[in-house]
């Protein structure tokens, strides 16, 4: 490590989102109400590009915060507002919530965006994008995906219908083009301009088992072809393949992470890849540990890699003994400092660290 | 309604200068009398002239409370009660009480000597002022007076902080001053019973944060201590006698065991001298820990650290040094700084807040060229390092201690006001308490609903129970009686009782209600109408017809009478006493409904 850092949550959290201005947001996820929604402002420690060991400033502050009567799942910032949204249990409807730091530091919750409430839906995945206007993406199920416009509430988009696989991941490549995944591994694309279609569904590697399946895009990397970046996949045995969306046709890489298997429960599934370093990626979600693992170096032959790096922190954290042991839940990039990442687990930890590459590489 | 007010008189919100005033049945009480580090002037201190324009502070106030020793909590205290004038008691733990007055005649030297500032406390001011100290014990209960009383619970944070529990009868306020929820190195964490007080004031400057953790902090200390000795620098640490130098000293005294590292360590001996001396005095301050190995071992009695020697200073080679004072002002620390300033392989670690004037302020602000006396510049080329090991309460820390305490009502202090929204609804929604958070000047009012006991009788009590229905527990009886307040007691009489310990005597009160009946009938066949009639309705009730023709129901008498003047309407009189209102009331609407026609 060239530097590590450790905090605890009041209650724990199962997603880190940053926001503008550096702003990062965690969210509680139990079962009763009360969860907080909670916009942290990092220690400048964290937001310079050199480390600095001892420093007067070294805590998260709670800018702002808000109460949710249902668990936090998923949260999204829309850009160019001040608004974000949530999902989460029991229902796919979406909670909008307004933001305003410098008035108060209430986060409030604005009117909900209602889907059509069908038995046994879970909870929407969420994305979102500002292009002809702030909109978000979101749904449960595959043929239950739409758009809707924040402001106006507008349903602008309504996805293809058959096909009611559960969606475990969803992201905009670029304001027309959109990226399902559904928990059965199969990715499809979409455009929004041609709704009630799909454009194509890419395959899933390996025999069916009863895995789950992850999606990881690159985000950030605006200016670039988004669909020349590859699009990872995770599933709960710990396959990895990498596709590029030009050539579905095959495989770009296919690897193994090195997790304990079988893998218990895929709930916190979470693969990202770094936003500054090229070919790297993050995998979380078996256990209490991060895996980082340079992907240039794979093949399509589905052997096990090697990460360049494991956190190990969140299994040492907690009270000794007691209960199961921590579970990462969520992890992200930084968006600059290339090698930090921050990492949360199921027992309140947040961990921001930052690895040293080893020896050999540049 | 009885009311509790509050009112901080600190003003500004960045270090944070601590005096709060506490109105309470009548009692005045001020929390803390702080001074604000960042002013020169008499912004520094508390306006006192709020709390009373001409009178003496002595009248006004019942007593003044300090919580620790800390500058912000106790800095004014000389200036209020010898310059500004009172003369009432001064409440503090054991610890600050031994600790308060160095730190004010350090203080005051810097202020004074350094700065040169004219209107400023001298040292006979703070001898003075600490003879009207009374020291207090953890969970004594203090009469301050007969009906004011105090009790200090432990706080952590530093040696000797407590919380107050201030109480008149049963209304009750308690204010926390500076706590730690998570235990340290050497201090334990705060505590305090359910004692449900009306009011329960917080410090809340520390509410937003999320703090790094201790290990972290710890890790990174070390790191620059061995990176610094690794390289044959020397690493100077300037602390307060007290508190952080142990933590200090067991931290880097494990570490250079398990590390196996021979570079020698050194406390100065004003230290240990001080330190052993404190430790002594007050072992059941600190931690279980501390408390075993002090009783195992001396304090000071580390494999590798050893006694500093002035000499030494000029040794080669690598070392470290903890010396005093800790802003680097004065005296062993700034002498040792001064030798090794030049030296950029050197490293100097700040421990906490300095106050502005002093070298630690100015090498931390970033300066690099000091004035030292006789107007030579210093060159500072060693490395400068902070590091804040003290502790306060963030969020999770302030719920922890409502938990604990269960307040009706809870106040935050210092802290701005749209910064603590959110806080403010967490409080309010978890466990359904008002939270205020009142501007400094901005008196808060509270209201509260003191419980007065009262003692029933047991002729009373008896009486009731066997009147009516038996006692349900599940359903409230409604008792009639008497509340005699005499000679501050309360009781609850039946009311022949309590006639008779006043002396007074009882009255009668009887109503009579004319119901007018059509009936052209004699009066004893409209008596008798009414007989019959009441008998077939009121059948639960006794109802007797008398010999002279008046009807009974129950205690109740009517009476049929001819109207004088309209031969065909009766007159009934109803007749009832005041215990049978009820009754009186129902039988007389009955017979407003007028009688059925047949007898």
């Amino acid at each position: 490590y060239r530097d590590l850092h450790t905090f605890e949550l009041q209650a724990p959290t199962r997603l880190i989102e940053w926001a503008r201005g550096s702003r990062v947001c965690v969210a509680g996820y139990g079962q009763s109400d009360g969860n907080e929604i909670l916009q942290l402002i990092p220690p400048p420690t964290l937001l310079t590009k050199e480390t600095q060991g001892l420093c007067p400033e070294r805590d998260f502050k709670v800018e702002c915060g808000g109460f949710s009567e249902r668990p936090v799942y998923s949260l999204k910032y829309v850009p160019d507002t001040s608004l974000l949204v949530t999902s989460g249990p029991p229902d796919s409807s979406l909670q909008v919530w307004q933001v305003s730091a410098e008035d108060s530091d209430v986060i409030k919750s604005v009117s909900p965006i209602a889907t059509e409430n069908d038995t046994g839906q879970s909870w929407a995945k969420i994305a979102t994008i500002s292009a002809r206007a702030p909109w978000v993406l979101h749904g449960s199920r595959l043929d239950r995906v739409q758009i809707t416009e924040v402001e106006s509430r507008k349903n602008v988009y309504t996805g293809a219908p058959g096909g009611s696989e559960e969606l475990s991941g969803l992201a905009f490549l670029d304001c027309s083009t959109l990226l399902l995944c559904c928990a059965t591994g199969q990715l499809c694309l979409a455009d929004v301009r041609q709704p009630q279609r799909l454009l194509e569904a890419l395959p899933v590697p390996s025999a069916p088992c009863s895995e789950r399946w992850c999606l990881g895009t690159r985000h950030g990397a605006q200016g670039l072809e988004p669909s020349s970046q590859p699009v990872a996949r995770l599933s709960s045995r710990g396959l990895l393949t990498l596709t590029d969306l030009r050539k579905t046709s095959e495989f770009l890489a296919l690897a193994k992470a090195r997790v304990p298997s079988p893998g218990s429960g895929a709930e916190f599934l979470c693969v990202s890849w770094a936003p500054a370093l090229e070919g790297c990626l993050a995998v979380s979600g078996f256990d209490g540990t991060v895996h980082v693992y340079d992907t240039q170096s794979w093949d399509s032959s589905g052997r096990e890699a090697e990460p360049i790096f494991v956190h190990k922190g969140h299994a040492f954290g907690g009270a000794g003994g007691s209960g199961d042991p921590p579970l990462v839940t969520a992890h992200t990039w930084h968006l600059q400092k290339p090698r930090t990442l921050l990492s949360a687990a199921s027992d309140g930890s947040l961990h921001v660290w930052d690895w040293v590459q080893p020896c050999g590489k540049c | 309604m009885p009311e509790i007010k509050v009112t901080p008189l600190g003003a500004g919100q960045d270090v944070g200068r601590s005096c709060i005033l506490v109105s309470i049945a009548g009692k005045n009480v001020m929390l803390d009398c702080g001074m604000h580090m960042g002013y020169n002037d008499d912004r520094r201190f508390p306006d006192f002239s709020y709390i009373t324009q001409n009178g003496r502070l002595t009248d006004f106030l019942d007593c003044v409370i300090i919580s620790h020793f800390h500058l912000d909590h106790c800095g004014a205290l000389p200036y209020f009660s010898e310059m500004v004038g009172y003369d009432g008691p001064i409440y503090m733990t054991h610890p600050t009480k031994a600790i308060c007055p160095i730190l004010l005649e350090d203080y005051r030297k810097i202020t004074v000597d350094k700065k040169g500032e004219t209107n400023f406390f001298t040292s006979q001011m703070i001898k003075d002022c600490m003879k009207k100290v009374v020291a207090v014990h953890l969970h004594q209960t203090v009469q301050v007076d007969e009906e004011l009383e105090i009790k200090a619970y432990y706080a952590g944070h530093v040696l000797g902080a407590a919380m107050f529990q201030i109480k008149v009868g049963c209304e009750s306020v308690v204010y926390t001053g500076d706590y730690n929820m998570t235990p340290d190195r050497h201090l334990g964490a705060a505590w305090i019973d359910k004692c449900r007080p009306d009011l329960l004031i917080s410090e809340s400057t520390y509410a937003t944060t999320i703090r790094d953790s201790k290990r972290c902090r710890e890790r990174d200390f070390l790191k620059k201590v061995h990176e610094t000795v690794e390289r044959g620098g020397k690493v100077l640490i300037p602390v307060f006698a007290l508190g952080r130098a142990q933590e200090l000293c067991i931290l880097l005294e494990t570490f250079w065991e398990r590390m196996n590292l021979k570079a020698p360590i050194y406390f100065s001996t004003g230290l240990t001298e001080k330190a052993n001396h404190y430790y002594k005095l007050f072992i059941t301050w600190t931690n279980q820990k501390i408390r075993k190995t002090f009783v195992q071992r001396n304090m000071f009695e580390f494999k590798h650290i050893k006694a500093f020697d002035r000499a030494f200073a000029d040794n080669p080679g690598p070392m470290v040094v903890f010396a005093t004072p800790g802003m680097l002002h004065a005296g062993q620390s700034l002498q040792i700084f001064r030798k090794w300033a030049g030296n950029e392989k050197n490293m100097v670690i700040m421990p906490g807040y300095c106050v502005q004037g002093t070298v630690g302020h100015k090498i931390l602000s970033g300066q690099r060229k000091l004035e030292m006396e006789g107007r030579q510049i210093l060159e500072v080329k060693m490395q400068v390092e902070y590091m804040s090991f003290s502790a306060h309460a963030d969020a999770k820390g302030i719920m922890q201690l409502i938990r604990q305490a269960e307040p009706r009502n809870v106040l935050l202090v210092h802290g701005e006001a749209k910064k603590m929204e959110f806080l403010k609804q967490k409080i309010e929604q978890e466990f359904h308490v008002s939270c205020y958070m009142p501007a400094n000047g901005e008196t808060t009012t509270i209201l509260t609903n003191p419980c007065i006991p009262v003692d029933i009788s047991l002729g009373l009590l008896k009486r009731e129970t066997a009147i009516g229905p038996l006692p349900d527990a599940k359903k409230p009886k409604l008792m009639h009686g008497t509340l005699l307040m005499k000679d501050n007691s309360f009781r609850l009489l039946c009311p022949e009782q309590a006639l008779k310990e006043l002396g007074l005597a009882e009255h009668q009160l009887r109503f009579t209600c004319r119901v007018h009946v059509q009936d052209p009938r004699k009066e004893h066949e409209t008596g008798l109408r009414v007989y019959n009639h009441l008998k077939g309705v009121l059948k639960d009730y006794s109802v007797q017809h008398l010999p002279d023709g008046s009807i009974t129901v129950e205690s109740i008498l009517i009476q049929a009478t001819a109207h004088s003047e309209d031969q065909g309407t009766k007159v009934l009189l109803v007749s009832w006493t005041y215990q049978d209102e009820e009754l009186g009331s129902y039988l007389t609407s009955l017979l407003k409904k007028g009688l059925p026609q047949s007898t």
